[in-house]
């Protein structure tokens, strides 16, 4: 799938990290770009939009990015869920993999990863 | 030589009463600006004394020659001395303190004494790698702070990558200060995240004045934020301590197999007092100052 074709969903409750993402996001030309601020809003949007990318922050509120996870592979297990967080550690990242993420990346996050990451999913 | 000798020079400067505050920061706002001086670089050197120096630049005022072509006609410095010296231009601490005698703040003769104190206290030679740079870093922070709690390594780790994340994200030009054991107020705005596990502790990053906390936030997010735009200039903060907290459980993990969480970051309005008793770390930038709070 080219850039132009790609939807890609925000999970993050930092609006700065959000803003920042989607600003490159936008400029770099993909479809459409959602966002969510905790892990319930995530799975509602995930499911009324049905993105082709997910980036998935950890530590939210309401309901952490692993439970979100869990919860939108549960509804599409296609689903392509990318972590970004600010905490790889090594029992995490287990974590987020066997709910279902297919990568990880550790913030701060360059853009040439985000691109390097819809490139190789979408 | 290693990243942070300039910040823990610029603060042994202060500790030691040989500049102001104000100075000090004066001093690091011109550093930018400042070439290095032969003068300066031979005397970091040991190759000539303070009033070798200052007698080369009175013969300056005299004859129309290179500064190293004089000490070298004195019987100072080697043709190949000042070839060395002119190669080794871009050294923090001495723009600083170059910084610092060119405003009058300094003699050369207290530069002198203060670099050969500063650098036999903690055996830096310009031959310090990286690494060691890390260890001498760890030394510098562990006297800083006088952490005398069972946790102090996990302290002294948490405060060297607190440093390191400050110049890597915000900027080198700041200064530490000693921190205190007190209950602290807050003037204007702080942001806070809890570590929790093994070790855990509740921290913070607290401005006592909006401007500081605008010009934290622009310089770590890379944008002009108004205080109009205030959701992100506390979003800056926030993230700053997250991705630092984060990378210090990325550390922990990765040593010791401990497995530290996150709690997502809180902002606090207006004034706050801070009910128990923290250690607050004052970081003295240019363009205000930022104290970090760890209870």
């Amino acid at each position: 799938m080219v850039i132009g074709e790609t939807k890609v969903l925000i999970c993050d409750d930092s609006i700065l990290s959000r803003k920042k993402m989607k600003d490159f996001l936008v400029a770099a030309g993909c479809k459409e770009v959602f966002e969510a601020a905790d892990g319930e809003t995530a799975v509602e949007t995930y499911k009324a939009n049905k993105p082709d990318v997910v980036f998935m922050d950890i530590v939210m509120p309401k309901k952490d990015g692993i439970g979100a996870v869990k919860d939108i592979i549960a509804f599409d297990e296609k689903a392509k869920i990318v972590m970004a967080s600010s905490v790889g550690t090594q029992a995490l990242l287990k974590d987020a993999l066997k709910a279902g993420a297919m990568d990880f990346l550790q913030k701060p996050i360059s853009n040439d990863s985000l691109l390097d990451v819809i490139n190789k999913l979408a | 030589m290693g990243y942070m000798f300039t910040q823990f020079f610029g603060n042994y400067l202060l500790n030691n009463q040989y500049v102001t505050a104000e100075q000090l920061i004066e001093g690091i706002h011109i550093k930018s600006k400042t070439r290095l001086k032969l003068g300066v670089l031979a005397i970091d050197a040991g190759y000539m004394t303070a009033a070798q120096v200052e007698e080369v630049h009175e013969r300056q005022m005299l004859v129309d020659k290179r500064i190293g072509d004089i000490a070298v006609e004195m019987g100072y410095l080697t043709e190949a001395q000042v070839e060395e010296l002119l190669g080794n231009q871009k050294k923090g601490y001495l723009l600083l303190g170059q910084a610092l005698v060119d405003k009058g703040f300094m003699t050369n003769d207290q530069f002198e004494e203060a670099i050969s104190n500063y650098k036999s206290k903690y055996k830096i030679d310009d031959s310090v790698s990286e690494e060691a740079s890390d260890l001498k870093a760890a030394e510098m922070v562990k006297e800083l702070c006088d952490f005398s709690y069972e946790d102090s390594k996990m302290y002294t780790d948490y405060v060297v990558l607190l440093l390191k994340n400050l110049v890597r994200f915000v900027g080198d030009d700041f200064a530490p200060i000693k921190p205190v054991l007190e209950k602290a107020t807050v003037k204007y705005k702080s942001v806070s995240q809890k570590v929790k596990g093994s070790f855990s502790m509740d921290m913070a990053v607290a401005f006592d004045d909006e401007n500081s906390m605008v010009e934290f936030a622009n310089r770590y997010s890379d944008e002009m934020f108004t205080v109009d735009e205030m959701e992100y200039i506390e979003a800056a903060a926030c993230d700053f301590i997250n991705i630092h907290n984060g990378l210090f459980t990325v550390n922990v993990s990765s040593e010791s197999n401990e497995e530290l969480t996150l709690t997502p970051p809180e902002v606090f309005e207006g004034k706050t007092d801070i009910e128990v008793e923290a250690i607050v770390f004052p970081i003295k930038f240019t363009f205000g100052e930022v104290k970090f709070i760890i209870a």
